[in-house]
């Protein structure tokens, strides 16, 4: 078999209500809506929203289509990652919005500050922001014996 | 990531467009072709991504849509004008500058010899 080179990675996610899940990701996270198509029924096949550099693809629940939300399924195995500038003022202006808080903004090993959020439509978010640039050999020599509590703090 | 001064990180397309728009294109066809010719039609913008990188330009307030474009035209980003921000005006002045840097070390390098110098 012969490898191609990808030429990009994106992220589609499914949502319930695809109208406020922009109006929260514009609001909390800064996205950008550019593109939106939809079926005639009025179902939101897919609005395309740039974030920061990157793309993030968002469709409603489409069961014909095996597009379901993680209200549906009972929960979503993926995370996103946002990193910011600031990431203690996006934290907590995104669980203003209405996010959850799942692990609360710390100082992370790894050098970065660092907090997850499930957003209102079930999808975790971890936002951060870059506070030392470490080698992966620093890295190393600061990890903690394990989680707790779901966190990686104490 | 944006750049080190804050300002929004630009694509190489979102490049593209700043400066065809700084150099007098406005129109959205003018800018694909203003692409197109500079390169020798090595990079060509196609409908989608003029209309993704225009639309992603102005939500970052670099570029806005200017007055003379046709309101009840259907919405396509090849028939509509545009024109820098203040803030875009300085953006791409701030990415030529370092583009202009780096270019002027592949010159010292050796990497552009037999290419014209156009400094």
């Amino acid at each position: 078999m012969t490898h191609q080179r990808p030429l990009g990675l994106g992220t589609h996610i499914f949502v319930s209500d695809a109208d406020a899940a922009v109006a929260f990701y514009s609001e909390a996270f800064g996205a950008a809506e550019l593109i939106r198509h939809c079926l005639p029924d009025g179902r939101v096949l897919f609005v395309e929203l740039a974030v920061g550099p990157d793309k993030l693809l968002l469709s409603e629940e489409i069961k014909e289509l095996n597009a379901v939300a993680p209200s549906t399924l009972g929960g979503s195995p993926v995370m996103l990652l946002l990193e910011l500038e600031d990431v203690d003022t996006a934290f907590t202006h995104a669980v203003e919005m209405g996010a959850t808080v799942e692990m609360p903004v710390a100082e992370m090993f790894w050098g970065e500050r660092y907090g997850i959020v499930r957003d209102p439509f079930g999808h975790h978010w971890s936002l951060c922001t870059r506070r030392e640039q470490l080698a992966p050999d620093e890295v190393a020599d600061r990890v903690p014996p394990g989680p707790a509590d779901g966190t990686w703090t104490g | 990531m944006s750049s080190a001064s804050g300002s929004p990180a630009l694509t190489t397309a979102g490049f593209q467009v700043l400066l065809a728009l700084a150099s007098g294109h406005s129109h959205g066809y003018a800018v694909m072709g203003f692409v197109d010719q500079l390169t020798d039609g090595q990079v060509r913008l196609g409908p989608g991504t003029l209309y993704r990188t225009l639309a992603r330009l102005v939500a970052d307030e670099l570029v806005s849509e200017s007055e003379v474009s046709d309101p009840s035209a259907p919405h396509d980003a090849r028939r509509r004008y545009y024109q820098l921000t203040p803030l875009g005006a300085q953006v791409v002045r701030d990415e030529a500058a370092l583009l202009a840097r780096l270019v002027d070390a592949a010159h010292t390098a050796g990497l552009l010899d037999g290419e014209r110098r156009t400094t």
